[in-house]
Order: structure tokens, then sequence, then C-alpha cells
């Protein structure tokens, strides 16, 4: 209910239109509630025959201008109600993906990419729905039916309480039916969901499905949840088809007392035969807007449990955000943890990092070694504030980065992913992915660096090909190097490299270093590795095991320590010498 | 839904004789009720004639007589009428709804069993969203076709021509002034429809837009955020946004002209029977009760002419949904079992021999260029290259996920496409080079659908390739929740857990390794190191990897080079041979110091 409110601000915007919009329906209302009028004096005055064709002529006329005035209204008032709902949508859309581009990364988690665009189209068009045929609706069947009553009671009040009373059965019946097909409806949904997502996962999946021969296996899950699917829907269908044979119903009862009431007035000289002639031309006026009504009731219990959806990201305030009186970096490139300790997320409380401290001086080389799971990844994300510590700080030339402007703090940062997400856009805007302008000499020197050049001519159309289903597909390698020329494009004061390299043949990563080098020594440079060879020129090194940092040095130093990094080191030299004694 | 939202654009023809009689080999099995269906349907058809006709014989009848009781027995057949109808449309809707459902599952199942058993190829050709859809949009609008399309077509011009009977039955006059507004009403329908499709279809286009462009922002909104890009973003959005409010605003405007024409023409329809009928009562060739009955049919003919132009489009969607449907169903695999498929003889002792084998994803550039090797049973083999040289082709063609344009490959003497590939690969354990999860658990991403692999095996699976110390830390060990994708482990995890997987099925004969540990740090990898060493011994292995000491405990190493065995030998033999293994080596000893 109170998510309704939610709505409040966007209906103000466009309050104006609106209220036209209804004053337009009463009027529309008031006109077409005429038209059986004109019928019953026409059918009262041939029954007396007192009709002439000149009068007949004219009665017809009043038919068709009531007619005209009356669709000149509805036209009008859908122009102006349901073209509003369209604004309201589209300004709420905007709205929300405006939320969504600042929320933080503990909430993509917790939320499916399905679940959020479901949330971005078929939630916002339930919320429209609400607003444009239901208002509508709703204003068309409420006015049409006071002022119908209204000339109903003037020609007799028990056959208009016929109607009246229960003409709302239709709408009730209408609105119990619905909801109860709802609730179906959201199993049939959900299993839909689940037939999908076995399809999809398949799909993807095809080459360990047939490596271990399980195409017989999944066929047989497959069906099974085909046929649950398909019992779903036949509970649905015992509902659906209910619905408009009772509507049916419903109306022909009514339609069948006034037979019965209205003929026997008729037949005892209570009525005219105009007036019964009348009421059921207005049953047949009603018949619509009173199942409407229902759909409405419908639509708004279908909209307040999407707004509530809705409201979901607009109440989630984005975790990570800058703070209300920012500060601007110094744009050294300083790099500084203090007892930094970073929990799994706020249900797991499992610490990731802990007591973490170094200090990197401007310029400087970080390397971080340490086993699957060690939080390497977590630590390098502290950096960009793709999530904060739970305690301790992370400063950057002195600052916390957390009372930093956060596009300012990012945009000193280059980040290569450990697993490289390009968009469907050309080539050359993959690279220069957020810088404003794109500078040739730099663009050539960034491809060269990450040897994108070696794959240029694979490319159909060059630096402008395509990236994705609607172009081409990249190898994990490719992919890697663009990641590597996107983030240098930037011309970042800090790099960060996150095992940027696996992807990538011995010999190209091979000339991918000896580039970056270079790029490296004038930028504060943090790389994840997992051999000792890409790490070994750091100018620190740091061990992590489960989250704290067990040795901390130069490659010397930790050698000299003769603990895990040298047994580390022994061991990759240790693999070298055995393949060169095996060659002896 | 999330997926799928290409090619969806209706066009083309509403029937097509040959798609239409495939279609119908789903619902023959059926026939039984889908014609108690057409039985209840033509009930309920002639029960909905009958109201507007009592009307007419209750007014001319007793009320015009003054007979106050005389109403009773219309009354009373009205609302049989009306039961009846009722009852016939509901338990229609039932039977319909249940052939459909029945149809939809059969067509399901049967796409989704044709494209497990495609070939790889089939699935690098056509993404995954494509698919979905056939299986998901398509089946549906087939649903459509069958429960709205057919049936209702023929339904509604039963109520048209019964109506005009009826009519015609109770006054010849009225019911040439009623029908005369029908082609109005048909001209004025089929322009509408014309407009609304394009209008739709522009809708359409449209969101898929919206949501191609949200599904990659959220995928890649670290991205976005890190690189300062939201702005681009949020531009490009609104620009979508608004593009699909502008195709929506002319749908309305094209609607909001469209049902005040219809109300209009109605009127006129009204306003003609009244005059006519006015003179018709007037001069005796009518009755007053006919003109209550006649206003009731005019309106009541007017939605099966609405209702027609809808069931257009339906049909067409249909059309090229079924289209789209036998396409996928007519595509053979490419790599398909012989009718009868020899066994391996038992035990299997895994001896490969390729002979002068040729490959290549398009034919007319080959990736393997005539490669001839023999691999004795139990011998462990790594295969070293560049990238492109071959390597996971070869892995492909061993597996059978393709097979040689020219060549052969035999496992124990049989040429492999002579088994049934689920024999085969009962021998053969595959590490895809990406390590896929499943939604499910720890365990079940180890074990599959194998029943036959019991907790202990999966445990010790795990145990041997060093996954064990990061399934324990967490939250409910081997029934931690894996989500869609393995989106909740690290690459490193997800790695280990394919490793498990293969040593679970324990292949009996081939381990094949397809560059998987590139991934995985040091410490890990030594892990796996170890594990790998067990698992070779007397088993026929095949490696590929990056990193030539993870290649160090085999017996043979066979240098690929553009789709030739360039050089074949022990490491030593090849160390001296100076060679491009020598090479490789040199690079890998040089990166150490």
């Amino acid at each position: 209910m109170s998510h309704l409110r939610l709505l409040v601000p966007y209906l103000q915007r466009y309050r104006r239109r609106l209220l036209l919009g209804l004053l337009v329906a009463a009027l529309g209302a008031a006109i077409s509630a005429l038209g059986p009028l004109v019928l019953r004096i026409a059918v009262d005055e041939i029954a007396a025959g007192t009709i002439d064709l000149a009068r007949l002529f004219w009665f017809g006329g009043a038919l068709i201008g009531l007619a005209l005035i009356d669709g000149t209204m509805k036209f009008a008032q859908r122009m102006l109600i349901a073209v509003t709902s369209y604004r309201i949508e589209n300004d709420l859309r905007a709205d929300l993906f405006d939320r969504l581009l600042s929320l933080d990364q503990a909430f993509y988690q917790q939320n499916y990419t399905g679940d959020l665009m479901a949330r971005m189209t078929n939630d916002l068009s339930a919320a429209r729905q609400f607003l444009g045929p239901g208002l509508n609706g709703a204003a068309t069947a409420l006015l049409t039916f006071i002022s119908a009553t209204v000339l109903m009671v003037f020609v007799d009040w028990f056959l208009a309480l016929i109607v009246v009373l229960l003409l709302p059965m239709a709408t009730i019946v209408f609105i119990a039916i619905g909801s109860r097909m709802r609730q179906i409806f959201h199993r049939v949904q959900d299993q839909f969901g689940v037939l999908s997502t076995r399809a999809q996962e398949n799909f993807s999946g095809i080459r360990t499905i047939k490596a271990f021969a399980q195409e017989e296996d999944e066929i047989a899950v497959f069906t099974a949840d085909n046929e649950r699917y398909r019992d779903l829907n036949l509970r649905y269908v015992l509902l659906s088809g209910a619905l408009w044979p009772a509507m049916t119903l419903c109306l022909g009862l009514i339609a069948a007392l006034i037979l019965l009431v209205g003929g026997r007035m008729v037949a005892a000289g209570e009525l005219t035969i105009g007036e019964l002639v009348q009421f059921n031309a207005y049953l047949a006026l009603l018949a619509f807007p009173m199942i409407m009504l229902g759909w409405m009731v419908n639509l708004y219990q279908q909209a307040t449990a999407s707004l509530q959806r809705i409201n979901e990201i607009f109440l989630r305030q984005p975790a990570i955000a800058s703070p209300t009186v920012p500060q601007q970096p110094a744009r050294q490139g300083a790099v500084e943890f203090r007892n930094v300790g970073a929990r799994a997320n706020t249900t797991d409380h499992r610490w990731i990092l802990q007591d973490v401290s170094f200090h990197l001086p401007a310029g400087k080389t970080l390397a971080i070694v340490g086993a699957t799971g060690a939080g390497k990844t977590t630590l390098v994300n502290l950096l960009g504030r793709v999530r904060d510590p739970d305690v301790g700080q992370v400063l950057i030339d002195g600052v916390d980065a957390r009372e930093l402007d956060l596009a300012a703090l990012r945009r000193m940062i280059g980040y290569v992913p450990q697993e490289s997400f390009l968009f469907s856009i050309p080539l050359r805007e993959n690279i220069g992915f957020g810088v404003a302008t794109i500078d040739p000499d730099r663009l050539n020197h960034v491809i060269e660096v990450s040897r994108l050049v070696n794959d240029l001519d694979q490319f159909p159309g060059g630096l402008e090909t395509m990236v994705g289903e609607r172009g081409v597909t990249l190898s994990g390698g490719q992919k890697q190097r663009v990641a590597i020329a996107r983030a240098l494009m930037r011309d970042p004061q800090i790099l960060i490299l996150d095992d940027a390299l696996s992807s990538v043949d011995t010999h190209t990563a091979a000339q991918i270093l000896s580039g970056l080098r270079a790029e490296m020594a004038h930028r504060t440079t943090i790389i994840i590795a997992q051999r000792i060879a890409t790490v070994r020129d750091a100018d620190q090194i740091i061990v992590l095991d489960e989250g704290r940092i067990v040795e901390q040095g130069s490659h010397q130093d930790l050698l000299a320590r003769n603990g895990r990094y040298a047994a580390m080191y022994r061991r990759e030299l240790l693999a070298a010498e055995l393949e060169r004694e095996e060659s002896d | 839904m999330a997926h799928g939202f290409d090619d969806d654009t209706i066009l083309g023809k509403a029937y097509d004789g040959r798609l239409v009689r495939r279609l119908a080999g789903y619902v023959t099995p059926y026939w039984g009720r889908l014609s108690i269906a057409v039985i209840l349907l033509i009930g309920a058809i002639l029960t909905d004639l009958l109201p507007p006709l009592l009307v007419q014989r209750a007014i001319d009848g007793p009320i015009s007589a003054g007979a106050v009781d005389g109403i009773w027995p219309y009354f009373v057949a009205f609302l049989g009428t009306l039961l009846a109808n009722f009852l016939f449309r509901y338990s229609h809707s039932y039977f319909i709804n249940s052939v459909g459902q029945q149809v939809m599952k059969d067509l399901r199942v049967a796409i989704f069993r044709h494209i497990q058993h495609m070939s790889l190829s089939f699935f690098n050709r056509n993404p995954v969203g494509r698919l979905i859809t056939r299986i998901t949009n398509d089946v549906d609008a087939l649903n459509e076709f069958l429960t709205q399309g057919v049936v209702m077509i023929v339904a509604d011009l039963l109520t048209l021509i019964g109506i005009i009977v009826v009519m015609f039955a109770l006054n010849w006059r009225l019911a040439l002034i009623s029908i005369a507004t029908l082609p109005a009403l048909s001209l004025i329908v089929a322009i509408y429809q014309r407009f609304m499709r394009a209008a739709y279809r522009l809708v359409r286009q449209r969101l898929a837009r919206i949501n191609a462009f949200l599904s990659e922002q959220i995928s890649g909104i670290l991205v976005t955020q890190l690189f300062n890009s939201e702005d681009r973003s949020r531009v490009t959005f609104a620009r979508l946004s608004d593009d699909y409010m502008q195709a929506n605003i002319r749908s309305v405007l094209i609607f909001a002209i469209f049902i005040p024409s219809v109300n209009l023409l109605a009127a006129i329809g009204t306003a003609a029977l009244l005059w006519g009928g006015g003179n018709g009562v007037l001069a005796g060739w009518a009755s007053l009760g006919m003109l209550a009955a006649f206003i009731q049919y005019l309106e009541r003919a007017f939605q099966p002419i609405r209702n027609l132009a809808e069931r257009y489009t339906v049909l067409q969607s249909a059309m090229a949904s079924a289209e789209r449907i036998f396409a996928v169903l007519d595509t053979e695999a490419e790599v398909r079992d012989p009718e009868q498929p020899r066994r391996l003889p038992t035990p299997v002792r895994g001896e490969i021999e390729l002979q002068n084998v040729v490959f290549g994803y398009n034919p007319a550039e080959p990736v393997l260029r005539g490669i001839s090797l023999r691999i004795p049973a139990g011998q462990s083999v790594a295969i070293v290259g560049a990238t492109g040289a071959g390597k996971s082709s070869l892995v492909g063609l061993l597996a059978r996920f393709y097979d040689v344009q020219a060549g052969s490959i035999t496992l124990d003497g049989i040429d492999i496409r002579e088994l049934s590939q689920a024999e085969l690969r009962r021998h053969i354990a595959a590490v895809p080079q990406d390590p896929v999860c499943f939604s499910g658990t720890i365990a079940s991403n180890i074990r599959l659908h194998n029943a036959a692999i019991s907790d202990e095996q999966v445990r010790a699976a795990a145990e041997l390739v060093g996954a064990h110390r990061f399934i324990e830390q967490l939250p409910g060990g081997y029934n931690h929740e894996v989500r869609e994708r393995g989106a909740n482990l690290s690459i490193g995890q997800r790695q280990l857990l394919a490793f498990a997987r293969a040593i679970a099925f324990n292949p009996e004969v081939l381990l094949i390794l397809d560059e998987a540990t590139s991934s995985v740090d040091t410490e890990t990898e030594a892990l796996i190191q170890e594990a790998l060493a067990r698992l070779m011994r007397n088993r026929t292995s095949i490696i590929i990897a990056h990193r030539l000491s993870t290649i160090r405990h085999v017996d043979r190493i066979i240098v690929l080079h553009k789709g030739r065995v360039v050089e074949d030998g022990s490491h030593d033999e090849l160390l001296a041979r100076r060679g491009y293994y020598y090479r490789l080596y040199q690079l890998q000893f040089a990166e150490v110091n």
C-alpha cells in the first residue's frame, strides 16, 4: 500500500494532464449514458405509433451525434491518461537505472541479473498498467455507473436496484477468480524460470554434459520439469477458463432478471417497452466497465507488489558513495593499508582479510602472491572502493579513500580484472572506455604495449570491429589484452593487474610484461600473479594466506627469510632444474 | 524473462500447409480430447445465439399481450441457455488447453532432446539465447496457434454465420440493414491491424534493445563504475528508453482512434436499425421484439470480426515460430552415432592411433593438416605449441566433439566413429578449458546426475585434487549452494571442482586436460600436479598445458605447430634436438632465473 506513495511525485509532475483527463472522462461518461435514453423515447414513440420518418431520422442522428462526442472524449482521455502513464514509466525507468548505476557489488551479488531486469521491465510495466488502463478504466466505469444509475432511478427504482445491486457481482467474481489466478500464475512463472534456467545452464555447459555423457540424464530432468510446468499450467487453466464464461453468466443472469421483472411490469402496464429496452441498453453499456473495475483491482494488487519490488531498489542506499564533503585526491598514487580487515559479506562473517598493513610509495610496485581464496582480489578491490574495509583504513596519498571524491579516486585507477568484461561496442570504444577523448597516439601506444597489435589483422573492421554477440567473439587471451589496453588508456596513477596474463600464452605474456615495465616505471602498480617470474622485480612483495599477510618484503628479503615465498621460489626453481637435469 | 529477444519479428504468411501438417503430427495423439473440445465449442456457439431470440419472443408474445405470468417460461429457458453456455465454454477451455499443454510439453522435450544430441559446432553457431527462445517463446506461440488460432477461427466464422442465418430467418429486411455495417467494420479492423502490427513490432524491437543493453550493463556494472562511465550509460539508456516510450505512445494513438471508430460504427448501425425497424413496425413488416433482438445481434456480430483480425496475427507468429523450430529439428547432428555401434573390447586398453587426421572448423581453413600418431596404452603424452597450433582441436576430435575431415582416429583399433558417443565418453574424462559449474550443490557439481558416484567417492575425488580444503570452509561444505554458472566461486575453485568431477567419473582409459591449470596458484597447482601423477599411472593420458613444469611427468611430448606435428619424443630427446620445444623451454627457464 505505502509503496504506491512512490508514484506521488511522478503523478504530481503530470497533474495537469491527469486532471484534464479525468474531466474529459466524466464528460464522456455523462454523454454515453444519454444514448439509451434516446433509444427509449424512440421505441416508445414507435410502440405508440406516433412517430413519423422525419422524427425517426432525428433520433438516429442523435444516436450518431452522441457517439461522435463520446468518441472524441474517449480519444482525448486515452491521449491524456494513457500517454502520461508511459511518460511516468519512462521517468521511473530512468531513475531506477540511475540508482542501479550507483549501487555497489554487495547489491549485485545479492540479486540475480534476470531479477533486476524483470524489475526494470515487467514490474515497471505493471505499475504503468495500473496508471494507464487501470485508472482510465476505473474512471470510465465509476462515472458511467453513476450517471447511468441516476438515469435508471428516474425510470424505475426497483428495476434500477436490480441492476445496481447485481452488476457489482460481476466485478466481485472477476476479482475473486483473478486473484486466485494470480497466485497460481506466480507458481507457473517460477516453474518457467526453473525450466529456462535449466536449459540455459545445459546449453552453456554442453561441453561438460557431453564430455561426461550426461545427455540422457539431462533430458530426463528437463522432461520432469516440463511435466511439472504442464500440470501447473493446467491448474491455472481450470481457473482462467472459468473467468470469461462466468462474466457472461453473471451479465446474462441480470439480463434474464430484467426480462422477467421488467417484462412483467410492461405486461402489467407499469413500464413502457421503451423503458425495458433502455434498461437492457444500460446493461450493455455498463457490462464492460464493471469488468474493467474488477480488472482494476487485480492491476492494483499487481502494481503494489511490483512497486514494492521497485521500491526495494530505490530504498537501497549505495554502500559506496562520495562523502558529502569530498576531498580531492593529490593524484600521486601513494597507497597505504592500516590494519585493514574485511568480512565475506553481511551474512557470512568470516574474515577474508585481517590485519593487513603496508605502505606503497607513489610510483612503486607491489606484488601479491597467495593461494586461491587467500583474499588477493578482495585486497585490490578496496583501492577503487569496489567495497570498503570493515575495519582499518585504506589511504590514498595519505587520505582515507572513503573521504575522497569517488569519481576522482576511480579516475586515478586503471584496473585489469581477473575476468575481462568487454561491452558490445566497437573495439576502439572498449579500449577508450571511460576516457573523454581518445588520443590516437595514446591509443596506438596501448595497443602496442598490450600486444593487441598482434591480433588486429584478425578483426575484419580493425579497431572499429564490434565486440560481442553481434560482432566478433574474442578469445580469452584477446579479451585480457583489450582489458590491459583499456586500463592503460586512462593513463592511471595506480595500475592494478589482477592475474591479468592467465589466458595469454607464455611467449605473448613475456612480450606484454616487457612492454608493461616501462608503463609501470612511473605508476604505482599492484600485481597479483601466480608466478615468481612476474613478481620478483616488484619493490615489495606480500604473501597472503587466509586473509593475513604472512610475509612481506623485497624478493631478496623474502628469500633470506626462508619462509613460504622462498618455498614457492624453490618449488619453481626445482621444476626448472628438474627439467634441466632430465635434459642433461 | 531475461533471455531471447532476438529475431522475433513477425513477418510472412499466416498459413503454410507444409508446416501445419508437421504440427498436426504432434496433435494427432490427442485427437480424442481435441474432438471433444470442438463439439463443446459448437454447443457454446449455438447457446450463444439463443438469448436475443428469447427476448424477441418474450416481447412480441406475453409482454405485448399483457400476459404477466407468460414470461416465466422464457425466463427459465434463458437461465437454462446461460447455464449450458457456461458449461460448454468452461469445459471447452479445459479440453483444448489440456491438449495444448500436452503438445507443448512434447514439443519442448523433443527440441531439447534434439539439441542435446547436436554437435559442438551447432552450439558455436547458435548463441544460447536463441536456443532458449526456441524452447520458450516459439513453443508458446504454437500453443496460442492451437488454443487461440485454428479452433477459434472456425468458431468465429461459425458464430458470424450463425448470427447472419438467425437474422435472416427473423426478418430479411432488418438483416440486410444490419449486415450493411459489417464490410465497413472489416475495413476499419483491417486498417487498424496493419498499423497496430507495425506499431507492436516497433515496441518489441525497442524493448529487446533495452533488455540487451540492461543485461550487459548489469553484468559489467563494475567496469562501468571503475572506469567512470556512468554518464555514458545513462545517456544511452535514456535514449533507448525514450525510443521505447515513443513506440508505445504510437500504439496508444492507434488504439485511441480505433475504439471510438468502432463505437461510432455501432451507433450508425443502431441508428439504421431504429430507422428501418421503426419504419417496419409502422408498416407492419417488423415487430418491437425484433428491433430489440436485432440491436443485440448487431453487437454480437461485431466481436467475431474483431477477433478474426487478431487471430491472423496469432497465425502469422505461429508460422514463423514453427519455421524456426523445425529449422532446429531439421538440423542434423554432424557427429552422429552409427546405426549399429560397435563395442569396445573389454577390458579397454586405451591405445590411440591417429592416421593422417585433417580437421578445420571451417573446412577451407584446416587447423590440423595431416596428423599421424600412435599412443600406446598407458602412455602419458603432453601436447605443446603456441595458441592456434591446433591443440584444443586435437582434444575435441579425441572426445569426438567434432569429426575428422579426413583420416581416422582409432581407440583400441576401432574407429571412434563406429562407437556410440556415450560408450566412447564413458572412457574419457575431459576437463574443458572453461571450468563450468551448474546451479546445485558442490557435491552435485562433482557427480552431476550420476547417482552411482557415492558421497565418499565425491569426497575422495575432491581430496585427490586438493579441493577438499576450500570446500570444507564453505558454509554447508559439500552441500554448499553453487549459484548459476558458479558465480559464488572463484575461477580457481571452479577449476578444482572441474578436476574433481573428472576424477570422480574415474575414466578407465583416458584423461584429457585442456589448458585447465592456467588460473590456479603455485601452491594449489603443486597439489594438482601430485594428483595428476597418481592419476596418469596406468592410464593413457593426454595433457595440454601452457607451462612446461606441469608436463614434466609425461612419457612423451608432441609439439604442434600450425596444425602439424613438428617434434615428437621424450623431454630429453626434444631438448637435445634444440628445436621448437627447446626454445619454449628456454623461455620458461629464463623467466624463473
